[in-house]
């Protein structure tokens, strides 16, 4: 009765999540083809006569202070945010779990030295780390970005390795090396498989922090500059028209807010999904 | 000349207390040389010190008179496509995150270039792995399984399979049915002795188990503190010139 | 004379019955054992004794002891009589043991709750039975973790047979020891047997454990007797083909000798 019951509500739960996946992904997908069938406008484009208008066909969302169209703003600005945060986020990976699957399964001098390497970043809070090498080398999207790679592919290289510390003991690993398999050879086929699943977790879960941190250092100024179509940008340039057209303010708001959960259902998703044992019932 | 040879193997942890003392054996091809002691005894360490996972301290480890031991893992690799083995606990000894062909086909994948199969003819990697499962009466529909799909007798069988594959001179089995119930115990351990005949393959069998190894062995070890205190043939288990403690272990197991 | 009666026992899990109608008696001073594959039911119906049932199983029937039934009686009256009267080891020694306690303060809270003894008296009599199992005595100031599996069986031996019970049931107990430390249990459980008198309710999953003890044996299979007799008579004249798979399966020096060298001209 009660796995049974068990059963059935992960299943409404797990149904209840791709549906609000779809809607999630539906929703830009849809707003992406309205703006390349319908809208065609620079993002930059200024417009004084135009300015804060509000919606209408021209202008579904409106315009902002500059007379800018909303809309087509807010759609590039993904690519900005969600586009420039996915590839700092991949070469952080691609750079962390390399390293931390040869530091795992190596030990000794080298695992010791990248350990203290990875201590060293993580007590400073991502934040304060990231303004600090954004002012070193000055405010702007690549430089934020440079700085969101220093400061994340270490919590990649720490996953990587804890995983390969607690599975390169066990006896496959040794039967691997029995049947005689290289270590580059045991690393990728062996343990690499235990890693997918927890580094797109962590990385799903990542890109949302991720998204935040680009918006917030845009806000403060240190990131994107203007007048590129950037959320936090956006809303840091919709300020001070807050009491006149708050709906500047609200839209990239919304859009950060729904690609951060969309990335932490994404990120529970891949979780069941590299779970090979998630059909076996007792 | 012997498949697998030890000559007066000595080693001990950093504690000082020897786990292997002196231990001297030969195996020769196609035979099964049985290896029985208490666990603690160091039984495992030997295995694990002739498949070169650990070094010893002294002596000499041959295999067809070429010595293998202190051999760095790069240097040992090639004698690895002869020596292979079947450890106790089969959920361990294959990956979770592989399907079970893929674990299959490790060994296979490379050494298959270096060695000339004579048991198995197959035209493409699913047949050869369908071949092996077969070899070991799996169902072929295994295959694309993971081991968490299959019961402890079955996933040991699969791991007999990978060892079979390349058909390597001596397979060290350490306690290969420890795990298992009484029921699967006895068909692996009648599978085992089928393929000896087969293949042709030596087996160091070791177990706790007298008479497990009795019934799979021609000669017998009996190991003890490290040290290998009786050694003699299958037939010669219950002469009264056996050691006190193989007695007591016939005894036991009367 | 029997000592206990099991009638007509059904345990029934969540979703389906795991023991159906089981009916056995065990006599005072006997070895009864009760053999099957894991998943047979005979380690549920072992528990049911001394309502030792997880609490999603039911049981049904009627366990007689002492003119009582077992099942029929309230969690404390149960309490009174399991441990002192009807004592349990398990396979698990390793759970049996609270890991941070010696070994002496195991023998403490089982002597104080059962029997009434002076402090040194109680120190006395752990000692002399830790001997009596072939442990040392400094093993009372030991913690569990000192200990080798072998060892650890012992002392939860010593500690079940403490009070004196009339049945000890052993569910399994030298199933996660290599085979020279199961025989050797088996060897002190039966000498304490002859000396103690207690019955044994023996359960295992293995031939061997029973050859040479048992004085009657039930054979399990899905959670049923399918044979049940005198030892001797079921080893040497098994009438169910289940038997006789499993004496086939479980290598005696000789037995197993014979079958292989079969296996080998043909």
């Amino acid at each position: 009765m009660e796995l049974a019951l068990a059963g059935n509500t992960s299943t409404l739960r797990k149904r209840l999540r791709t549906a609000a996946l779809l809607f999630m992904l539906a929703w830009p997908a849809a707003a992406a083809v309205y703006a390349f069938l319908v809208l065609n406008y620079d993002p930059s484009l200024v417009s004084l006569a135009d300015r804060l208008l509000p919606p209408s066909f021209a202008h579904p969302l409106g315009t902002d202070h500059l007379g800018r169209d909303v809309l087509t703003r807010l759609l590039l600005g993904a690519r900005q945010t969600v586009g420039y945060g996915l590839l700092a986020l991949i070469a952080a990976v691609a750079i962390g779990v390399p390293l931390g699957i040869w530091a795992g399964f190596k030990g000794g001098l080298a695992d010791r030295i990248l350990m203290r390497i990875a201590d060293a970043f993580l007590s400073f809070p991502d934040t304060i780390v990231a303004i600090v090498l954004t002012g070193l080398l000055g405010a702007g999207l690549e430089n934020l970005l440079l700085a969101i790679l220093v400061v994340k592919w270490v919590s990649y290289a720490r996953l990587a390795r804890s995983t390969v510390l607690t599975e390169r003991g066990k006896d496959y690993v040794l039967m691997a090396r029995i049947n005689g398999l290289r270590p580059g050879r045991i690393m990728s086929k062996h343990l690499f498989p235990h890693l997918i699943g927890h580094v797109l977790v962590l990385a799903s879960l990542d890109v949302g922090k991720i998204i935040l941190l680009i918006s917030s250092l845009s806000y403060i100024g240190l990131g994107a500059q203007p007048p590129a179509p950037e959320w936090g940008a956006m809303l840091n340039e919709a300020r001070p028209y807050f009491q006149a057209q708050p709906s500047l303010m609200v839209y990239p708001g919304l859009m950060i807010v729904f690609v951060v959960l969309l990335m932490g259902l994404l990120g529970d998703y891949w979780r069941d999904k590299f779970d090979v044992r998630k059909e076996v019932r007792p | 000349m012997s498949l697998l040879r030890a000559q007066r193997i000595h080693k001990s942890y950093t504690t000082g207390t020897p786990v292997l003392l002196d231990v001297s054996f030969a195996l020769e091809k196609g035979q099964c040389l049985g290896l029985v002691g208490e666990s603690g005894c160091g039984k495992s360490t030997l295995a694990r010190c002739l498949l070169g996972i650990e070094h010893i301290d002294d002596g000499s480890l041959l295999f067809e008179g070429v010595p293998i031991h202190g051999l760095s893992e790069r240097r040992l690799r090639p004698y690895r496509k002869h020596i292979q083995a079947v450890l106790q606990n089969p959920s361990a000894a294959l990956n979770p995150k592989l399907t079970i062909k893929d674990s299959l086909l490790d060994p296979y994948l490379q050494f298959g270039d270096q060695v000339r199969l004579r048991h198995f003819q197959y035209a493409n990697r699913h047949d050869f792995a369908r071949q092996l499962l077969e070899a070991v009466e799996l169902p072929a529909a295994l295959a694309d399984r993971y081991p968490h799909e299959l019961s402890g007798g079955q996933k040991q069988r699969a791991t007999i399979a990978r060892a079979i594959s390349i058909e390597p001179s001596v397979i060290i089995l350490d306690e290969p049915t420890a795990s298992l119930d009484v029921l699967s115990q006895a068909a692996v351990l009648g599978l085992l002795d089928r393929l000896r005949e087969q293949l042709g393959i030596a087996y160091l069998f070791i177990s706790h188990d007298l008479a497990a190894v009795h019934a799979m062995s021609q000669a017998i070890m009996v190991m003890q503190d490290g040290a290998i205190v009786d050694h003699f043939r299958k037939e010669e288990l219950f002469d009264s010139e056996r050691h006190p403690y193989t007695q007591e272990l016939v005894a036991m197991f009367e | 004379m029997s000592l206990l009666t099991v009638n007509r026992l059904s345990i029934a899990g969540p979703r389906q019955p795991i023991v159906h109608e089981l009916s056995f008696d065990i006599r005072a001073g006997e070895w009864f054992a009760v053999v099957g594959q894991s998943g047979s039911g005979k380690s549920v119906a072992a528990s049911a004794i001394g309502q030792l049932l997880p609490s999603n199983l039911k049981a049904t029937g009627e366990i007689r002891y002492d003119g009582r039934n077992l099942l029929a009686l309230s969690p404390a009256d149960m309490r009174r009589i399991r441990g002192r009267q009807i004592a349990y080891i398990f396979q698990d020694y390793q759970g049996a043991f609270t890991p941070f306690h010696t070994i002496g303060r195991h023998f403490d809270d089982v002597q104080r709750l059962h029997l009434s003894l002076s402090k040194d008296e109680r120190r006395q009599q752990a000692e002399s039975s830790l001997v009596f199992v072939g442990l040392s005595e400094e093993v009372y100031d030991r913690y569990p973790s000192q200990l080798s599996g072998g060892q650890l069986q012992r002392a939860a031996i010593a500690i079940a047979l403490l009070p004196k019970p009339d049945l000890l049931i052993a569910d399994e107990p030298t199933t996660a020891l290599d085979s020279v430390s199961s025989f050797r249990v088996l060897e002190l459980l039966s000498r304490l047997q002859k000396e103690s008198g207690c019955a044994i309710l023996f359960i295992t999953h293995d031939w061997r454990h029973v050859r040479k003890y048992a004085d009657r044996i039930a054979v399990m299979k899905d959670g049923r007797i399918v044979e049940a007799g005198d030892a001797q008579e079921v080893l040497h004249r098994p009438r169910h083909p289940y038997t006789e798979l499993l004496i086939q399966s479980s290598p005696s020096l000789s037995r197993f000798n014979r079958l292989s060298s079969s296996e080998v001209t043909s």
